[in-house]
């Protein structure tokens, strides 16, 4: 405030005279600017999870100063959590990559090189690659934190531009068997309802998911419900007691791996005590042995008839009653609406899609589907697994717009929209992500892109493919914003790239709701965004290869300036060639209807008009659902359009009981399950860069059953080796009431390699999903040392 | 010495004492360094009795794994030697390793659960959870008494005196740091004050 001395005098004596007087003078701080009120507050989704929450980024001067939520947004109604809230601090860290950095081999250190350089060296070696093994030995490993347009960008160059379909990413390690469990049972992938069916449940059943922890934003809705409706059930079924059980009403705590048993049993009681919908069933549901063989009811009840509560109960470890069990099948299926809700508990699982489908069973015998508060809800772990990953193409099998790669009409589709030859996509789907760092294990694959994702932390029995990722057969890229152990370990090229709110583009979470996030600040400099560094690199390869046809791939998108026009050419490219007419129709979500929201748009949303609203809440039902009356075949109020099931119907699987990969043995006795929590998130390069959060969770711990830990002599604190047959990992014992005995816990985001439990975990695979079997392995613990300080640990 | 000159000396050095920095005069020397946040490892004496008890072996600053311990030096006065805790620093992990070696019984030897360092004080004002939408339960999370010293209201964390040890570790986790250094929730040390029955 700039105040003259004649001002002052001025001011001065008015207050003199009226604080004598006794008056308060109209007097205000106009010309005080507070520090918040030159804050610009830009709309846009948090990274963090897949949650969707929706956020405001705060920004003065250029640079960012806070994170607030939206209240009027359906998915947070304004709650973050504290990585949310807090992300922001990394933007400007030290530690963010801002020049291309680029070895040579493996062991040699970087060098910074400049961006042309760089460009050619990617190009040249994935070109050379090409031209001397054939288009199979380049891949492409991208991740469920890129945006839509990052990955359908990647996968429309190396599938339309080098003809392979080496095309994975991270979500196949967390919710491929989601996928799995949606196409069977449903017959088209992502859940019918979303999460406003919360506000509606009056029964919750949640398993496999400690949502407290990895989903706190959601988690908060569900307590909220219970909180405000005492009778709304809350059933909580998991190994580990943890934070989610504590407002469960009915926690269900078995040996790891025997949930199937548990779920069948469920059925079991639902068939015995007749509370199946018989109407439902008649009208929507075809019982199925597998995919060619239907059976009719009897049989299936037949199959169950080794599932009896008592019996499952004690193939479950004797915790839980028979009549338990049936209380809980008795709440499932009688209760005003019934949502379940899991993650990773069912999905990292040899058994995941069998896991999957048979709580999808639960729901279709009861009818509890497609009515309010009733719905089979598959949480997403990452922001956009979802709307980039299984929507965008971004998986070996499937092209955008939900097309199986298999199918000719659809590769033909997809290659008449980007008007390349007939016959340019392979129709051989290709590796998926086990597969394809076991190739590069044997030096099949000789150039791979690995886009902000660390697999050399993430894949589980780390161990044996990071001995492939360190050989210099396969010539690596890497684009991330911070160094991570893929780039320290892994990579020939590290590319810097921008970070969130850094670049425009649209997220998909969990409910089918597409938000975008716009760009708000300047990446630090020299970082670009992925975006223009694919088309330039496109660009060059073409010139490279010879082939015009990789330059028909991005001629849309040449000379735009990549910070808003490039990324929504992208999205409209996608959005009006690929989803439209396909179940996840965005064609009516033009980045300028995204923007005008609070959140987004749930698909399908064919027009404008109805995206504005908000899309799709429910889908497949007439009424809520344009599709539904669009495709429907006949009267029923229930239209089931998907593809996978030609006879439009619901299907109920066979899935017997069946064995994890490993079980605890005389030398392995304990079962090891990993998880997350709630301060950190994924490979921890974000989250680990922020003092608070990093404070609050500085290193991994084991959590042990108090019983176990008497009986090996392990105090809270102390050392403790946990090795299985791949791997071995030293941290700091909890001793704590969460996991059942005889098994142990550890969350996966430590990267130190004492810590890095991904070393020890098993890369067993379930043969459906391919999806590996992260939650459950066998393993043996002994005390090595009293407590030690321990440093956190971030590359 | 005159009479007038003595007044004058004494005058001026009452005066240049006064005019020191706090820590070397008197007040600092004589006045127990426990406050906020700074406490005695667990199982100490009142501190009434404490700077008089503690032999200033450093013992249980040598046995501390975590390095929570720390003697206090020279500006402390009287308390010179004696050991601290700077729970928003390094809190105690509650391992119980300095009562068995203290060798005077001034930690007495209690249990883990039995230690009274003091009592966490949620800062409500400061509390994000408290404050509004944000989801924060880092000290809940934290707790060594997870749901018996720290339990959640709908999310909000409310401290149980019956079992809170006032070990700090909620403190050092919590992600609010105020322009003072302190947290949203601060270790009130009111267990030493009691006072001392004289037989």
């Amino acid at each position: 405030m700039v105040q003259t001395r004649r001002d002052f005098l001025k001011r001065t004596a008015a207050l003199s005279a009226a604080s004598y007087l006794g008056m308060i003078l109209p007097f205000n701080n106009a010309g005080n600017a507070l520090a918040a009120d030159d804050t610009e507050w830009h709309r846009g989704s948090c990274r963090l999870c897949g949650t969707g929450c929706r956020l405001e980024l705060g920004v003065k001067n250029g640079l960012p100063t806070a994170l607030r939520g939206v209240p009027q947004s359906r998915t947070n109604m304004g709650f973050l959590c504290m990585k949310g809230m807090l992300f922001w601090k990394v933007m400007n860290h030290a530690d963010r990559l801002t020049t291309p950095l680029y070895r040579a081999k493996k062991s040699d250190k970087f060098k910074k090189i400049s961006w042309d350089e760089a460009m050619n060296i990617a190009a040249d070696k994935f070109a050379g690659a090409v031209k001397e093994h054939g288009p199979n030995s380049v891949a492409y490993y991208g991740s469920g934190q890129a945006l839509t347009e990052e990955t359908y960008l990647f996968q429309k160059i190396f599938r339309g531009g080098l003809q392979t379909n080496n095309v994975e990413g991270n979500p196949r390690l967390c919710m491929a068997s989601a996928v799995g469990g949606y196409m069977t049972s449903f017959g088209a992938d992502e859940p019918i309802g979303g999460y406003a069916d919360i506000e509606k449940a009056d029964c919750i059943f949640i398993i496999g998911s400690n949502m407290a922890e990895a989903h706190p934003v959601v988690f908060r809705r569900v307590m909220r419900r219970k909180l405000d409706n005492p009778k709304v059930t809350v059933i909580n079924a998991d190994p580990r007691i943890s934070l989610t059980s504590r407002i469960a009403d009915i926690h269900l705590q078995f040996n790891p791996g025997t949930d199937l048993a548990m779920l069948n049993a469920l059925a079991y009681v639902i068939i015995e005590e007749k509370l199946y919908n018989e109407q439902f069933i008649k009208d929507y549901v075809t019982f199925k042995k597998d995919k060619e063989v239907s059976i009719d009811f009897e049989e299936y009840k037949k199959s169950l008839a080794d599932y009896t509560p008592e019996k499952a109960a004690t193939i479950m470890g004797g915790k839980v009653t028979a009549d338990q069990i049936r209380e809980v099948a008795r709440k499932i299926a009688t209760s005003e609406g019934t949502l379940s809700v899991w993650t990773m508990g069912l999905n990292q699982r040899k058994q995941g899609v069998w896991a999957n489908n048979l709580v999808h069973n639960l729901h279709i015998l009861t009818g509890q589907l497609l009515k309010e508060g009733a719905d089979s809800l598959s949480l997403t772990g990452q922001p956009n697994a979802c709307g980039g990953v299984r929507e965008g193409g971004g998986l070996c099998h499937i092209l955008p717009g939900h097309r199986p790669v298999e199918q000719e009409a659809m590769r033909n589709q997809v290659e008449e929209a980007w008007g390349i030859p007939k016959g340019r996509i392979p129709a051989e789907p290709g590796l998926h992500t086990m597969a394809m760092f076991s190739a590069v294990n044997e030096g099949k694959i000789k150039a791979m892109w690995i886009n902000c994702t660390s697999p050399v932390q993430s894949l589980p029995n780390c161990n044996k493919y990071n001995i492939g990722l360190a050989k210099d057969d396969t010539f690596i890229v890497c684009t991330d914003i911070f160094p991570t152990l893929t780039t320290e370990l892994a990579a020939n090229l590290v590319l810097p790239t921008a970070f969130h709110f850094e670049k425009t583009g649209v997220y998909g979470c969990t409910e089918r709701r597409s938000q975008i996030t716009r760009k708000a600040i300047n990446p630090p400099k020299g970082a670009r965004p992925e975006v223009e560094i694919v088309r330039d690199w496109a660009a060059l390869l073409a010139k490279k290869l010879n082939d015009p046809i990789i330059i028909q791939c991005i001629k849309p998108f040449a000379g735009l300036e990549s910070e808003y026009a490039l990324p929504k050419a992208i999205w409209e490219e996608y959005t009006q060639k690929m989803t439209k007419g396909r179940d996840n129709d965005l064609s009516g979500a033009p980045y300028e209807v995204l923007e005008g929201m609070y959140d987004g748009v749930q698909w399908p949303a064919p027009t404008t008009e109805y995206a504005k609203t908000g899309g799709t809440v429910k889908k497949f039902v007439r009424g809520m659902d344009p599709l539904a009356e669009k495709l429907k075949t006949d009267d029923k109020p229930y239209q089931f359009y998907g593809a996978a099931h030609p006879d439009h119907k619901l299907w109920v699987w066979i899935r017997p009981q069946a064995n994890p990969e490993e079980i605890p043995d005389a030398d392995y006795p304990f079962y090891l399950s990993t998880g997350r929590i709630i301060d950190h998130w994924h490979t921890m390069s974000i989250t680990g860069r922020i003092p608070e959060l990093l404070r609050a969770n500085p290193y991994a711990y084991i959590e042990i059953n108090p019983k176990d830990a008497t009986r090996l002599g392990i105090k809270p604190g102390d050392m403790v080796e946990i090795t299985s047959r791949r791997g071995t990992n030293i941290m700091p014992a909890k001793v704590y009431e969460g996991p059942i005995e005889g098994m142990v816990f550890a969350y996966w985001h430590d990267q130190h390699p004492d810590r890095m439990i991904n070393k020890v975990t098993i890369d067993a695979i379930d043969p459906g999903s391919k999806q590996p079997e992260f939650k459950i392995c066998a393993c043996k613990i002994k005390r090595v040392s009293g407590p030690q300080a321990l440093k956190p640990y971030v590359v | 010495m005159k009479r007038r000159e003595f007044l004058k000396k004494a005058g001026a050095t009452i005066g240049v004492i006064t005019a020191l920095p706090e820590i070397t005069c008197g007040k600092g020397l004589l006045t127990s360094p426990v406050t906020t946040n700074r406490l005695r490892p667990p199982g100490a004496v009142p501190e009434e009795i404490f700077a008089g008890k503690c032999i200033r072996c450093g013992r249980c600053v040598e046995v501390c794994p975590y390095r929570s311990i720390r003697l206090l030096d020279i500006r402390s006065g009287i308390f010179t030697g004696t050991p601290i805790i700077a729970a928003e620093a390094i809190p105690c992990y509650l391992c119980m390793k300095c009562v068995l070696i203290c060798p005077t019984g001034t930690l007495r030897k209690i249990s883990q659960e039995q230690t009274r360092m003091g009592l966490a004080v949620v800062n409500r004002h400061r509390c994000y959870t408290w404050q509004g939408s944000i989801i924060c339960r880092t000290c809940f999370d934290v707790c060594p008494y997870k749901g018996r010293a720290i339990i959640l209201d709908e999310l909000r964390p409310i401290v149980v005196n019956d079992h809170c040890t006032g070990c700090g570790i909620c403190t050092h986790a919590c992600p609010v740091t105020a322009e003072d250094g302190s947290k949203a929730i601060n270790i009130e040390p009111i267990y030493a004050q009691e006072t001392v029955l004289w037989k």
